[in-house]
């Protein structure tokens, strides 16, 4: 069945979208040094089969592989001439496993640095980074923009503010939490209140967390609760980590199996989160039992 | 007569134009470089130690470093004049195959902030230029961030290639979102730090052992 407006589809029952993408690139032979984005040109079989592995576990949403695209982000690989090739093509890639069924979420991360006053990047010069990522991959076919990992509110404005004169599409924005103290913050200190509220001032259209530092699925819980308070009206997103990373034999891993992830389900639902996916750690057998859980919660 | 103490609050408050101005008031009337040094040092230990407690967040750390930094170039030919040489040299740099730089700069800024003299290679180092730049400047310190798992591997190598180099005295600090204690340890490395402030009072810790 084609699919519908991805507002109208979220208004009538929840969404899964996709897991993590950095990891499965590694998994597929990226080099360390190697830029991800290039494989969307170079290499778009093996981003393909990535994205196809995730549309077969039962995810609806489909996030492009074009995280660090932003014309100042692939400058750091002399890719800068390229940013709309990369991105454009990042969205094709995706359209074709989620085929007419699938949403494709076109994927804006952080510019990778500092605006004004704390750094020395003026918006003017980063809403012109990001009004070209997102026409870039609107014109792949996106069906709607993810604004993703963000810590900063201000970028986050921006970054909505560029999107949505880019196009017509809707928008989400989601910031990453760690605990800091009794609350939750953003690297820059930002409250979920204020990010959140930040990022509907801004017109997002779907509000939410990825990502995060050292968070249990439970604190992922508690995240989720106060997320839904702050969001009010807007539909939340929420795509946690495989649990907090702890150290195996010299070797980094996340401990959260399938099984844990998908237990955690009913408990977000209930909690009111609209779409939920992965973020680092995550793979196709984790949303595989996600899709599951969603389907009989 | 210049207020120290004014100065140390205008640093961390990141108030650029008065700590400069007190700062140059201070050497008009001949205070001795060394209090000003550590007027403007205290600040900075004391933006550390709010970080780590959840007080103040990292753009107050970048606000308060860019007026140490204004302040530590008036400063700087006086110091050299009075003989006062940085605390130590350090050498910091994100090990290959990482981009990220975010958390190395911190870091960086951090030591600064501390009077150390600080090497900065970037991001996506190899283990040479590690051991190069340690040796031309001598060095008491080597720095290593990562921030993906993917590139903890080679922050092993690095450590071990810096270590077979048999610098003396030279010790290796670690850090970065992933990275744990016990990786550290088990790397070899000589410390760990979970944040840009706990990274100060590492280095001094090791160093002064």
């Amino acid at each position: 069945m084609p699919r519908q407006p991805l507002l109208t589809a979220l208004a009538a029952r929840p969404l899964l979208c996709d897991g993590a993408m950095g990891t499965q690139l590694i998994a597929s032979g990226l080099e360390p040094g190697e830029c991800g984005e290039r494989w969307n040109v170079d290499r778009p079989q093996a981003v393909q089969a990535i994205h196809q592995r995730y549309r077969d576990a039962g995810c609806d949403l489909l996030t492009t592989n074009s995280f660090g695209g932003t014309t100042h982000t692939l400058a750091g690989y002399g890719l800068e001439a390229r940013a709309a090739e990369l991105n454009t093509a990042a969205a094709q890639v995706a359209r074709r496993a989620a085929c007419e069924e699938a949403w494709v979420l076109g994927d804006i991360g952080p510019f990778g640095n500092f605006l004004v006053p704390v750094g020395e990047f003026q918006p003017e010069q980063v809403r012109e980074f990001f009004t070209a990522q997102a026409a870039a991959l609107a014109a792949g076919g996106a069906d709607a923009i993810i604004i993703e990992t963000m810590s900063d509110p201000v970028e986050t404005s921006l970054a909505i503010a560029a999107a949505r004169a880019a196009t017509p599409l809707p928008i989400i924005a989601t910031f990453s939490f760690s605990q800091a103290g009794s609350q939750f913050r953003t690297l820059m200190g930002t409250t979920v209140e204020q990010a959140i509220s930040a990022a509907r001032d801004a017109g997002a259209d779907v509000v939410g967390s990825n990502c995060g530092t050292s968070l249990s699925l439970e604190q992922y819980l508690r995240l989720a609760e106060q997320i839904v308070k702050a969001a009010g009206q807007t539909p939340v997103i929420l795509q946690p980590n495989a649990g907090s990373p702890h150290d195996e034999g010299g070797r980094l891993t996340y401990s959260a199996t399938p099984a844990q992830m998908a237990r955690i389900i009913p408990a977000l639902l209930s909690a009111g989160i609209r779409i939920i996916g992965g973020c680092c750690g995550t793979t196709p057998d984790h949303l595989r039992a996600m899709s599951q859980s969603l389907k009989t919660s | 007569m210049a207020d120290l103490d004014a100065l140390t609050q205008a640093v961390q408050k990141g108030d650029r134009a008065t700590a400069v101005k007190i700062a140059q008031e201070a050497l008009a009337e001949n205070l001795s470089p060394r209090s000003i040094l550590d007027a403007t040092v205290a600040a900075m230990d004391e933006v550390g130690r709010k970080f780590q407690c959840s007080e103040v967040f990292i753009p107050d750390m970048l606000i308060a470093s860019r007026a140490m930094k204004e302040v530590m170039a008036q400063l700087e030919p006086h110091l050299v004049k009075a003989g006062i040489h940085p605390e130590l040299t350090a050498v910091i740099g994100t090990v290959k195959g990482d981009q990220h730089d975010i958390g190395k700069n911190l870091v960086a800024m951090m030591w600064r902030g501390a009077n150390f003299a600080v090497v900065d290679l970037g991001s996506c180092v190899p283990a040479e230029k590690f051991v190069s730049a340690a040796r031309e400047h001598h060095a008491s310190v080597i720095g290593l961030s990562a921030l993906l798992t993917t590139t903890m591997p080679a922050m092993k190598e690095t450590v071990a290639l810096i270590k077979a180099a048999n610098l003396p005295g030279l010790r290796i600090v670690v850090g970065g979102a992933p990275v744990t204690e016990d990786f550290a340890r088990q790397i070899g490395a000589d410390g760990f730090s979970a944040d840009a402030a706990g990274a100060v009072d590492l280095v001094r810790r090791l160093v002064h052992a």
